[in-house]
């Protein structure tokens, strides 16, 4: 009996030695390859993991595949590994994979990440790189300084969403108004006629999304009211919301929250529409339902889908206050510090601002000033490049939410303007603090 | 005689034997079961006990993402920021008002649902499999169905509710501060209650029918039986759904999140919402950490009060 267990037990016994044995061989062979691992990867062929956030089904997101499977055949050793996502699922993806070390080489992006994105110290410093493009002067240079931080720059434009005045010609010819209003109280003005003689609202604004605080923003930038203004010295950018030290600022803070209350109180906009988001904003307007919308040159996408109510939308520079600039939303490519292939990495974001790849994937929203659409999706846009203000490079992700409780303070519970102002003021300036950007003093 | 003697023989040498070899085979059985259960064991570890501790271990420190100047211990200030967050009460009454109603609507719903498919009517099998259509739908289809549905300019309800004349024009009911959640829990009760009519339907059945009868037999009403013999019977039953769908509701992020993003004006954001932007808007890592160790204590609690409350009310 003892006879017949002795060599069961030394066979499990050697199995675990075995184990063992092969877990220390693995583990040795492991560091090994890690040690080695720089001269290997020399000779390695090289995966760029990108992650976009483009429409499979629309034609522009085809054009960029096969334009990026030419890419690979001109670059054999480069593979392109793409991962499509929403901006908002990539939004906080990239924060918890960057917060664990393992996030893409390159990826899109909203322009309002640039500040969070660099303060958490994920973005590469490319002006070096971008010096060296022999095509860097064919961007438009206001795009550049946009996506520079403390005047290095931390990212590579991809499109442009300008925002312009897009109306229904019909629906304003039908109510008897010529042309577009040029002011924003013109606009009010022109409200009540509008549903009268057509049974339409006028108007849109977002609350809700990203949307809202960028068309908040405008309407701050047009009324001389600065969100956040950067408080010279030496040492990183400091910034700080004034309206509580300027009352002038903080007035004409307060004429803007007085416009989103008389846009509702004087009809411009539909009641039900002010928990309305970027989606809902874009498909009313395509569908008719409303007159006019400050709106980005993306909107030709819904000429194949409703080309009856499209028809007669005109392109018009935005409504003013003080003055008629506009939002420029510069949408980046990021560029990751943490990428095992920078510079491959940072070619490929070059290959992407090429005249070639512009041309085809980003005719009508190109930040090349070479690459200029035809026809009043182009044109209209591309000449207000000039006009258009982006956002602060400060962190903004409590700061945006700032702007949507603005809003809805206004437009929901009816607050007083001035003292919704105020407080926005206030919680610009606590945002900054918190992400350690608040200038001191 | 000679047989007998080898009988006695082999089992003196068997005892023996078996005396010497029976601590080794145990101690052998113990490092094969720890052996075997390691792999779960590495794996309870990893996913759920590390993130925990790291949890709890984050929530007295300093983490900003995006303000790398902050570091270091801090005590209990993660605490004091939530604290007094001037969304944190309204986010607690919110998450309790959210979690009461649905938790009372889905029971009542369930109990309703479960005692009618517990009867012998036509159809009752094809009742059965369809209830548990809507609790099978993943939450997000849920989630965006139902906010399609509820639109004011497209929306079936608030036509269906204009032809009707209960209302007079469509509302923006996910868009209004007053009923965001209110409409938001009514559609969680939907989805949820299926579950319920399902285990209590388990436990229905399992209800003897002559006791029924021979309350009957002794003029008890339906009223009377449903009190006396149905709900002792369905007791446990019920204490344990409601208890887990306690915390299941006031931990529940994505419900609310596909449908009003906590809004509008926060009107009906919870703490986990919370928890979110803490994370993922802010940056503040700590008082994410903090809100959720919280959160993570107070259901706790919960448990272990229904556990000993359950235990004392056994019969010793």
């Amino acid at each position: 009996m003892s006879e017949s267990k002795a060599p069961n037990t030394i066979t499990r016994r050697q199995a675990g030695a075995a184990m063992l044995s092969a877990g220390a061989a693995m583990l040795s062979a492991g560091a090994l390859v890690a040690a080695g691992a720089p001269s290997a990867r020399a000779a390695d062929p090289v995966t760029l993991k990108f992650w976009v956030a483009w429409d499979p089904a629309l034609p522009d997101s085809k054009i960029a595949q096969a334009k990026i499977a030419q890419y690979e055949a001109a670059h054999p050793g480069v593979t392109i590994e793409l991962q499509n996502m929403s901006f908002e699922a990539m939004h906080d993806k990239l924060v918890t994979a960057i917060a664990g070390g393992q996030g893409p080489d390159i990826s899109w992006g909203l322009a309002e990440w640039l500040g969070e994105l660099d303060r958490m110290g994920a973005l590469a410093d490319l002006t070096d790189a971008v010096d060296g493009w022999p095509d860097k002067a064919a961007i438009y240079p206001n795009v550049w300084t946009g996506l520079a931080v403390n005047g290095r720059i931390k990212a590579v434009p991809h499109y442009l969403g300008i925002r312009a005045l897009l109306s229904h010609q019909a629906l304003l010819a039908k109510a008897g108004i010529t042309a577009p209003p040029q002011s924003w109280p013109e606009l009010l003005d022109q409200a009540a006629t509008i549903r009268a003689k057509t049974g339409k609202y006028a108007f849109a604004v977002a609350n809700d999304t990203v949307r809202a605080p960028q068309e908040f923003f405008m309407l701050l930038v047009q009324n001389d009211a600065p969100l956040a203004e950067l408080v010279p010295g030496s040492g990183p950018a400091r910034y700080r919301n004034n309206w509580d030290r300027d009352p002038a600022q903080l007035r004409r803070g307060t004429e803007v929250m007085a416009l989103y209350r008389d846009l509702l109180a004087r009809g411009a906009i539909a009641p039900n529409s002010t928990s309305w988001g970027w989606e809902e904003e874009d498909n009313n307007f395509a569908l008719g339902q409303y007159a006019m919308v400050m709106d980005g040159s993306w909107m030709h996408l819904h000429e194949s889908q409703y080309p009856d109510s499209m028809r007669d939308v005109q392109i018009t520079p935005p409504p003013g206050l003080r003055n008629r600039r506009t939002y420029f939303e510069i949408n980046p490519f990021y560029v990751y510090k943490a990428s095992a292939h920078l510079q491959q990495a940072t070619d490929f974001a070059h290959f992407l601002i090429t005249r070639d790849y512009q041309a085809a994937a980003r005719p009508a929203d190109s930040p090349r000033t070479d690459v200029v659409g035809t026809g009043k999706w182009g044109t209209s846009f591309s000449s207000l490049a000039a006009s258009g203000v982006p956002f602060p490079p400060v962190a903004l992700g409590q700061i945006t939410r700032a702007m949507q409780d603005a809003i809805g303070r206004v437009l929901l519970r009816q607050e007083e303007p001035q003292a919704v102002a105020a407080r926005f003021g206030k919680a610009v300036n606590h945002a900054l603090r918190q992400s350690g950007e608040l200038a001191a003093g | 005689m000679r047989h007998s003697a080898i009988l006695k023989r082999q089992d003196r040498i068997a005892t023996r034997s078996g005396a010497r070899h029976e601590p080794g085979r145990q101690a052998q059985l113990r490092r094969l079961a720890v052996l075997y259960t390691a792999p779960v064991v590495l794996l309870l570890l990893v996913l759920i006990a590390y993130p925990l501790l790291r949890v709890v271990w984050e929530c007295v420190r300093y983490v900003n993402l995006v303000n790398p100047t902050v570091r270091g211990f801090a005590g209990l200030d993660n605490f004091r920021t939530v604290l007094q967050d001037d969304d944190f009460l309204p986010a607690l009454r919110n998450t309790m008002i959210w979690t009461a109603l649905s938790v009372a609507g889905e029971y009542v719903l369930g109990l309703a649902s479960a005692l009618a498919l517990a009867r012998n009517v036509p159809g009752r099998g094809i009742f059965r499999a369809l209830i548990i259509v809507p609790w099978v739908i993943p939450i997000v289809v849920a989630g965006l169905t139902w906010s399609w549905m509820l639109t004011p300019e497209y929306g079936i309800l608030n036509h269906w509710l204009v032809q009707l004349g209960i209302i007079r024009q469509p509302i923006a009911w996910l868009g209004q501060p007053s009923t965001a959640l209110f409409t938001v829990t009514l559609v969680n009760i939907w989805r949820s209650f299926p579950f319920y009519t399902i285990s209590l339907l388990a436990a229905l059945q399992a209800v003897p029918r002559e006791l029924h009868e021979a309350a009957a037999v002794d003029g008890a009403g339906t009223l009377m039986r449903f009190r006396v013999i149905t709900m002792p019977h369905i007791r446990t039953v019920s204490l344990t759904l409601i208890l887990i769908h306690v915390i299941w509701t006031a931990i529940n992020f994505d419900f609310i999140w596909v449908m009003t993003q906590g809004g509008p004006l926060d009107a009906s954001e919870t703490l986990p919402i919370m928890i979110y932007r803490y994370a993922m808007q802010q940056f503040d890592v700590g008082a994410a950490c903090a809100l959720a160790s919280m959160m993570m204590g107070f259901m706790a609690s919960i448990v272990f009060v229904q556990y000993y409350a359950a235990r004392a009310r056994r019969p010793a």
